[in-house]
């Protein structure tokens, strides 16, 4: 049930939403991968949206160089850890959820219990490998991962649903390079609020999620732009020979 | 005949976009990208390796359709095709 000073909280969006939306926000459990560009923005707007319990992952200390972006942390904040500082702030923002933070390197032996029973994961990483992981998570459990990547003013976004639609690895079968990539704090807000407002959209089901399409986004050029993708039968995370049966036995 | 190439993200920079290309009948996806990347070196590089092969991330896209880059050195162009050739980011 939500309390008076949670309806009145999210008056504006139960008008979008209903009382039920809002009830489902706060049963979800959102696993945010990463507390920088893309998950300071995200956590932010996913808290104040009241999404119920925000787990927050990330093994990084605040720098300096962090700043121009990562919107959860202020200059006091350097030298502190990511999580508890990006922890303090979304607990001030909105005292009725739960906010858990993890001070973790995301790696194959522990990404299955990080994304645990959530209803969603959110890959705000900075890297390929680390996406792939998540990616491999998300489909050994059947959970939806949204992603989001951005460099300079350029960004993508999808949404993937296991065994539905293509997997990141069906996207993108082979990492781009590894580099220090130049940023703006505009991108990954961007980026972040297409992947926070599919988070959103799946958890209360409405709309059209943006699903077999990776939404391009040329912040130069103002363009933004959509191509299909389809799913590899051949993909060796989530193709035929992987598929999975549910627990009906029946292929998902 | 026409063939509309776009380039997006870095490609784009280097290489501009929405370039019509007027390829002559038999033209294979690859030669005509090679031929377009060839007029900017740092675009040329960001796309082929040193042997000439596409770089593996580069995503190929023929008509909206995925196209593999075992493909895009055997299939011939049409006209009125369109060709994007675009880099994933991977930055957070």
């Amino acid at each position: 049930m939500l309390s008076q000073r949670e309806l009145d909280r999210y008056k504006r969006q139960i008008l979008l939403f209903g009382e039920e939306g809002q009830e489902k926000l706060k049963k979800s459990k959102i696993f945010i991968a990463g507390a920088g560009g893309l998950g300071c923005p995200i956590s932010i707007y996913l808290a104040v949206a009241g999404v119920g319990t925000i787990t927050l992952a990330d093994m990084d200390v605040v720098d300096q160089t962090n700043l121009n972006r990562q919107i959860l942390h202020y200059d006091r904040d350097i030298g502190k850890k990511k999580t508890s500082s990006a922890g303090e702030k979304l607990r001030e923002i909105n005292p009725d959820i739960r906010v858990k933070v993890i001070d973790t390197t995301i790696d194959e032996t522990n990404v299955l219990s990080l994304a645990g029973s959530a209803d969603g994961i959110v890959d705000a990483m900075d890297n390929f490998p680390t996406r792939y992981l998540l990616n491999e998570a998300a489909i050994t459990k059947n959970i939806p991962l949204f992603h989001g990547a951005i460099r300079g003013l350029y960004g993508q976004a999808t949404t993937i649903l296991p065994g539905v639609t293509p997997c990141l690895r069906c996207i993108f079968p082979s990492a781009p390079p590894k580099e220090v990539f130049p940023v703006v704090g505009v991108t990954p807000g961007l980026i972040g609020m297409v992947q926070a407002t599919e988070v959103l959209k799946y958890l209360t089901h409405e709309g059209r999620l943006l699903t077999d399409r990776l939404f391009l986004w040329d912040g130069l050029e103002a363009r933004a732009e959509e191509i299909c993708v389809e799913r590899n039968p051949a993909c060796p995370v989530c193709g035929e020979k992987n598929t999975r049966k549910t627990t009906t036995g029946r292929k998902r | 005949m026409t063939v509309k190439v776009r380039f997006f993200a870095r490609f784009r920079e280097l290489l501009g976009t929405d370039i019509l290309a007027e390829p002559e009948s038999g033209t294979v996806f690859a030669s005509l990208v090679k031929d377009i990347a060839k007029k900017n070196r740092e675009g040329y590089d960001a796309i082929f390796d040193g042997n000439g092969n596409f770089r593996e991330f580069v995503i190929l896209m023929l008509n909206g359709k995925r196209l593999e880059a075992s493909d895009a050195v055997t299939l011939t162009v049409t006209d009125g095709d369109e060709i994007a050739v675009f880099p994933p980011v991977a930055g957070g």
